[in-house]
């Protein structure tokens, strides 16, 4: 290209020449020689431009030839050596990088699956423990709280009816003092009977010693025992008076006796009343509470299994861990061909006594044998990957 | 009168009304009502529609009126008690031993 630049300077200086010598020297002989000159020259240049114009086509074709300029490609693909290598070195720094964070994060998610259900596990038997505790207060014995207040219950009316027992008791009782204070009255009138005879013997005595003076010194002896008569009905009314003082001190007692009778019998109902009741809302209550158990039993029988199965796809889920090393090992296996393209492209020597069209072949055959490893690499990768979506995969 | 009892005109029942207080100052009055009936096969009718409070000796009262109507082969009834008298009859399970309506 230079040299054609040249020639062609070369040649307008000739022409210029040439007219020069035309017009200043006319010297016929030199403006042939000099014209002469000329025609060669260009007939070279057009030589020069054919084969230049060859030579474009043929590089169009493709059959490399070095007819370009060698420097020039030289300095192309150190450039693309030098960039190619940057940015795969990045490329491979980066892959490493997310395998790390990868695995690392997959590791964590897993450990933390697992201990999620070891803590589930946990909870679980802590769970029934509870219900079991719940359900008998002590165990072994049987006491559930069901037991206790059914038993609280049957107490409450045993108790019931020993109150009413005593009421009824006490009643009867009532009705005996009642028969005894009536037979006291039946004494009352007894004593008054004996009362009407004592004044009766009393009046007796007396008409006995009014006879007994009348009769004068003969009746002196019978005046005594008219008095003595006398004196012993009087007596008498003493003791019927202080017997009826007693009766009556009884009659007081047994009013003491009644009430205390009476409070004995009247015992109130309405705490009974009340405590029954209470005992009724509790009694449903501990259902309610025994139902609400047994329904929570069964939830959490079904819970707990849930629990372990979603525990479980998440660990399959991590799988992805595999498949995801698995493209980023194949993906680093790509860029390690592709340095390899690069490490070929730093064997491009700058040495200009090697021919460079021998350097580009040799390129293209290093290339091509880059590029058929890594299709087979890549055809025998997506037979894998295959297998691998199409088999059921286990925990690890 | 705090306490009332009637015959029936064919003589085959006896009502005894209780007034609003049911308790053991009635139950001389109580027992004299019922005491003197020595007829067999006699149907006792407890009437207890206006009674609001009763106590414990209300229910020995009753036991004995029992005692007495099981002595001579007689049929018990209690007659509309209130809702108070038939929670406390109820606690005492008269309607085990006698016919509450």
């Amino acid at each position: 290209m230079r040299n054609l630049k040249k020639g062609l300077y070369a040649s307008c200086f000739l022409c210029l020449l040439s007219l020069a010598s035309y017009l200043v020297i006319a010297d016929k002989a030199f403006f042939i020689l000099l014209f002469c000159i000329l025609l060669i020259l260009l007939f070279s240049l057009t030589a020069q431009v054919h084969k230049l114009i060859l030579q474009e086509s043929m590089a169009e074709i493709g059959q490399g030839m070095s007819v370009v300029d060698d420097e020039l490609i030289h300095s192309v693909i150190f450039e693309l050596q030098q960039f190619i290598n940057q940015e795969v070195n990045i490329v491979e720094q980066e892959l490493e990088r997310t395998k790390e964070v990868v695995a690392d994060a997959v590791t964590g998610i897993s450990d933390s699956f697992k201990h999620l259900q070891s803590l589930s596990e946990e909870q679980q038997y802590m769970i029934k423990i509870l219900i079991s505790h719940s359900g008998n207060v002590e165990e072994g014995k049987g006491v559930s709280l069901a037991n206790f207040v059914t038993d609280s219950n049957r107490t409450l009316d045993d108790f019931v009816g020993v109150i009413i027992n005593t009421s009824k008791q006490s009643l009867e009782t009532m009705t005996y003092t009642d028969e005894m204070v009536s037979q006291f009255e039946r004494i009352f009138k007894l004593l008054a009977q004996v009362e009407g005879l004592a004044s009766q013997t009393n009046l007796l005595a007396l008409n006995a010693a009014i006879e007994a003076a009348r009769a004068g010194e003969a009746g002196r002896g019978f005046a005594v025992v008219a008095n003595e008569v006398r004196s012993l009905s009087v007596g008498s009314t003493a003791l019927n008076e202080d017997i009826r003082t007693e009766i009556n001190k009884a009659k007081g007692i047994i009013a003491n006796l009644r009430t205390s009778v009476e409070t004995m019998a009247s015992a109130d109902m309405t705490s009974t009343l009340e405590a029954k009741e209470q005992m009724s809302v509790m009694m449903s209550h501990v259902e309610k509470v025994n139902i609400q158990t047994a329904n929570s039993v069964e939830e959490l029988a079904v819970i707990a299994p849930k629990i372990t199965q979603a525990v479980s796809l998440g660990i399959r889920s991590l799988q992805f861990e595999d498949l995801t090393r698995q493209s980023l090992e194949s993906l680093q296996m790509n860029v390690r061909s592709i340095h390899e393209i690069s490490d070929v492209l730093a064997t491009f020597n700058k040495d200009t006594n090697i021919d460079v069209h021998e350097q580009l072949l040799k390129l293209k055959s290093t290339c091509q044998n880059v590029y058929q490893a890594t299709r087979k690499a890549d055809e025998s990768r997506s037979v894998l990957q295959l297998n691998m979506e199409e088999g059921e995969v286990d925990l690890f | 009168m705090t306490v009332s009892s009637r015959i029936s005109g064919d003589g085959k029942e006896l009502v005894i009304a209780i007034d609003d207080r049911f308790d053991f100052s009635l139950h001389q009055l109580f027992r004299d009502a019922y005491s003197t009936m020595t007829t067999q096969d006699l149907s006792y009718v407890l009437d207890l529609s206006k009674t609001e409070y009763m106590d414990s000796s209300a229910l020995g009262m009753i036991l004995l009126l029992k005692d007495h109507v099981q002595l001579y082969a007689g049929q018990l009834t209690i007659s509309k008690p209130s809702d108070t008298v038939r929670k406390i009859l109820e606690i005492a399970q008269f309607q085990r031993l006698m016919t509450i309506e």
